[in-house]
Parts: structure tokens; C-alpha cells; sequence
């Protein structure tokens, strides 16, 4: 079986799972939603401060939901004993690892598509085509970091709050990166000058993608 | 070889501590008064050597925790645990008398610039190591977990410090603080200041080295007797 | 004037902070790991 194929099996394997129960979903979802509701109370938004605000908010309800997702992946397979069974398949370590992130990319983004025109419209904003493979990098590398993370936190006592400790300082340059590009997206600014925050996000992407494939093996090993 | 050790132990102890009345010495009656700031500049010197070892022990940490995941070795973990802590307490201070400074000289304790940002995500690196290594109770896996995560903090940072600083470069009130305008006399001081909390570091590195191995030896023996 | 004195007051107190708690917790290590030496030396001993 090539690797993309057990990749892909992974991925489906979660995805038909989460079909079923849809539970996680749904609570990614509307937590991110509750997530912009507190913020729009607590800043009390008025017309002139929406602009500067709105593409942290965003991020913000994208990350803590996006952690809601990444405890429950890895969680459920402990749980349900799965963890040990993937393991015991001859594959390699790493290809769960890749795997695991897809599908924790699939789900956040399924969770930012019905998130994104509602956040548009609560802060009356306008939608740009380039908003999405933005929301993709940042997503991206925040799976990339948190999977790794996640899956050394199953082990952890207090694990919960173990998983936000851990991949908040690591994950915060793509936050940056992606708060800046959707804020200069959104103001319409010249792509000169957001270009090297794109470089940034990118390069986080493929740093940490690459140093959590490697480091993988050692944290699941028994 | 326990013998052997201390004798170094000692040497390096005795080092550090002349080199630190030296430094004293050196930073409060040698160099020259600041014309701008006045004395208040002399905490400059030990401030930038405190946060240069924070980010050394750092360096120090990602070397242990690669060897150990590559080797198995538990003597590096130890390493890198004692590292941790060590650099925790000279960032910690390199922060605290940061924020005395500025307090002094920019009328408020902290800015969202991007090195005093990044020294404070290293802080909560650091503090989220330990927090790791507290919650996992399997020995075995504690040690490759850190050692993970010691590497991921150490990629991290800089990555980090290119961000902020890229985000912060719209807001100037970046202080050059080893700009042009150091004298040359100062400038001896800070290195020399700088060699000297690096012995620090070194002896209470091999201090704590030792405090962990010890530690290793109760519970070896506990569990010995235990069973 | 103020703030370089504090500033160096709590720079040797936290570094001699650190280095007498490595103090005390080698001592108390020191101390168990005498306590366990001798308690192995004496389930040694057959008892007569």
C-alpha cells in the first residue's frame, strides 16, 4: 500500500467516524461562534473599531476551537483503544502522523466554511477569494504543531489544560502571520507589504511540519 | 568518577565566583558613568548577560534533547532538565531587571517589543516544560516527551522573534541597546560580564546535574527496597 | 538611583535564592540517600 493510500485511510477512517456521531463538528463550531460573541460583548464593537479587531477575533476563535479538536482526536483513540491498534499496523510511524493531521485539517476547515460568512456578516465584512488559502496555511500549521503536541499530552495528567500550555508559544508566529494577512486582506492593502508574512506562515508550515513528521516516532513509541 | 567530577565541580565554582566579585568590580567602579541615563545604565550590564544565558541554556537544551532522542541516554536528559531550570532563573532575572530598567529610563516597565515578547514566550516555554515533565509519571516517556518538546521550543523561537519583530516594526521604540554609541570600555564590561554569568551558568549547571543524579539514586534505591 | 539598587537586589536574590535551594534540596538528598544506604546495609545483615 503506497503511503499516500494509508494516508488517505486514516483520514477516511476519522472522517466516516465523525459522520456518524457529527459531535465533534458541531461543538468546534459553535464554540468558535460562542468564542466571536464573547468578544463582540466584551469590546463592545462600535463601527470604527470592528476593522482593527475583527481579524484577531476571528483567529482567536479559530484556534481555541481548533484545540477542542485536537483533544478530541487523540483522545477518542486512546479511549477507544484505537491508539494501540494503529500502532500495531505496519506502517510507519510518521504516515499516522500525516494522517492524523489531515484529518484534523479537514475538520477545522469544514468548521471555518460555516463559520466564515457568519463571522463576515456579524462584522460586516466583505469576502475575498484570498481569505480562504489564508485560512488554510494558518489551520495548516496550526494542526501540524498541535498533533504532535496533542499526542504527547494523551499521556499527560490534566491533559486538557496540558494541550493549550504547550502549543500556545510554539504556534503564536503563525497566529501573528495569519492575523496579519487576513487584516491586510480584508483592508485591501497592496501585496507588497503583507508578502513576508505569507513567507513567515509558510515557513512555519514546512519547519514544523517537517520537525513534528520526524519527531513522531519518538513520541508514540512505547 | 564521582570523586573526579567534584574536583571540576569545585574549580569551576571557585572560577565563577572571582569572576563574578571581578565583574562587580568592573561594572561599579570601572566603567564609565552613561551621560544620558546616569548610573542607572550599570544594570544594563548584568541584564543583557542574564538573558543572554536564558536563551544559551536554551541552545543548551535543544543539543541535550536531540542527543538524548538519538542516543537514550538519560544522563542528557538530565541535562536538559537542569537547563531548563537554570535558564528559567537567568531569564528571569534578565526580565525582572529589564523591567526595573525601563521603568527608569522609559517611564514603564514593559513594552510589546519584540525581544522583551519573545523572552517572555521563552519564559512560558520553559515553564511549560516543566509543567510536562510534572504530569507524566512514566520516567521513560517523561524524558522523550520533554526532550520533544525541547526541540520544539527551541525552532520556535526564533521564528517567533522574526514575527514580532516584523509586527512590532511599525511602532519604532525598538532600543538599540549595543548600538554605535557604546563605548569601548563598555563594551569590555558587558563581554566580560557575559563570560561570567556563562561560568555561572556552567558551575550551577553541573550543581544541578549532580542534584538530579542523586535524586535518580533515591528513587532507585526506594524502589529497590520497596519491592 | 532607586531602581539600580533594586534591580541588583532582586538579581542576588533570586541567583542566591537558587543556588541555596540546590543547597538544601543536595542536603535532604544527601540525607535519604544516606537513610536508604544504611537501611539496605542493615537487611543485609542476617539477623542472628
Amino acid at each position: 500500500m503506497s503511503t499516500l493510500r494509508k494516508v488517505w485511510a486514516i483520514v477516511y477512517k476519522d472522517l466516516s467516524l465523525e459522520k456518524r456521531s457529527r459531535e465533534m463538528l458541531s461543538s468546534m463550531f459553535i464554540f468558535a461562534l460562542i468564542v466571536i460573541l464573547v468578544f463582540s460583548f466584551s469590546f463592545d464593537l462600535r463601527v470604527e473599531r470592528v476593522q482593527q479587531v475583527a481579524p484577531g477575533v476571528l483567529w482567536v476563535a479559530i484556534t481555541f476551537s481548533g484545540m477542542l479538536g485536537l483533544a478530541r482526536s487523540f483522545v477518542q483513540e486512546r479511549d477507544q483503544g484505537c491508539l494501540d491498534g494503529l500502532l500495531l499496523c505496519p506502517i510507519d510511524r510518521s504516515v499516522i502522523y500525516l494522517g492524523k493531521v489531515l484529518s484534523n485539517l479537514c475538520f477545522t476547515t469544514m468548521a471555518e466554511a460555516i463559520l466564515l460568512p457568519l463571522y463576515l456578516a456579524l462584522f460586516d465584512l466583505p469576502f475575498r477569494l484570498l481569505l480562504v488559502p489564508i485560512l488554510l496555511l494558518g489551520t495548516l500549521g496550526f494542526s501540524a504543531v498541535g498533533t504532535l503536541v496533542s499526542a504527547m499530552t494523551v499521556h499527560a495528567r490534566a491533559r486538557e489544560v496540558m494541550l493549550p500550555v504547550l502549543l500556545f508559544p510554539l504556534v503564536m508566529p503563525a497566529i501573528i502571520a495569519a492575523v496579519k494577512l487576513t487584516a491586510g486582506i480584508l483592508d485591501g492593502q497592496p501585496w507588497g507589504e503583507i508578502k513576508h508574512w505569507l513567507q513567515l506562515l509558510v515557513a512555519f508550515d514546512l519547519i514544523f511540519l517537517f520537525v513534528s513528521y520526524v519527531a513522531f516516532e519518538y513520541v508514540v513509541e512505547e | 568518577m564521582h570523586r573526579r567530577r567534584f574536583g571540576v565541580g569545585d574549580l569551576l565554582d571557585g572560577i565563577a565566583a572571582a569572576a563574578v566579585a571581578v565583574a562587580l568590580f568592573l561594572v561599579f567602579l570601572v566603567a564609565p558613568r552613561e551621560a544620558v541615563m546616569g548610573d542607572i545604565q550599570r544594570v544594563f550590564y548584568f541584564h543583557v548577560a542574564a538573558a543572554w544565558v536564558g536563551y544559551l541554556a536554551l541552545l543548551v537544551v535543544f543539543a541535550a534533547a536531540v542527543v538524548y532522542l538519538l542516543r537514550g541516554d538519560r544522563r542528557w536528559d538530565r541535562v536538559a532538565l537542569s537547563s531548563v531550570e537554570i535558564g528559567m532563573v537567568f531569564l528571569t532575572e534578565g526580565i525582572v531587571t529589564g523591567m526595573f530598567w525601563a521603568k527608569a529610563t522609559w517611564g514603564k516597565p514593559w513594552v510589546w517589543e519584540p525581544r522583551l515578547t519573545t523572552s517572555a514566550v521563552l519564559w512560558v516555554i520553559y515553564a511549560a516544560y516543566l509543567l510536562l515533565r510534572r504530569s507524566i509519571e512514566d520516567p521513560g516517556r517523561r524524558a522523550r516527551l520533554s526532550a520533544v518538546y525541547g526541540v520544539l521550543g527551541f525552532v520556535a523561537v526564533p521564528i517567533n522573534f522574526m514575527a514580532i519583530r516584523w509586527w512590532r516594526a511599525v511602532h519604532p521604540l525598538v532600543f538599540d541597546s549595543s548600538g554605535a554609541h557604546l563605548a569601548p570600555l563598555m563594551l569590555a564590561v558587558l563581554i566580560f560580564c557575559v563570560v561570567t554569568f556563562t561560568l555561572l551558568y556552567a558551575s550551577l549547571l553541573l550543581h544541578r546535574l549532580r542534584l538530579e543524579w542523586m535524586s535518580e539514586q533515591v528513587r532507585h534505591l526506594r524502589r529497590q527496597q520497596g519491592a | 538611583m532607586a531602581y539600580l539598587f533594586g534591580a541588583y537586589l532582586v538579581l542576588w536574590a533570586i541567583t542566591f535564592g537558587y543556588v541555596f535551594s540546590i543547597g538544601a534540596r543536595q542536603k535532604r538528598l544527601q540525607q535519604e540517600l544516606q537513610r536508604l544506604r544504611e537501611q539496605a546495609e542493615a537487611e543485609d545483615q542476617p539477623t542472628p
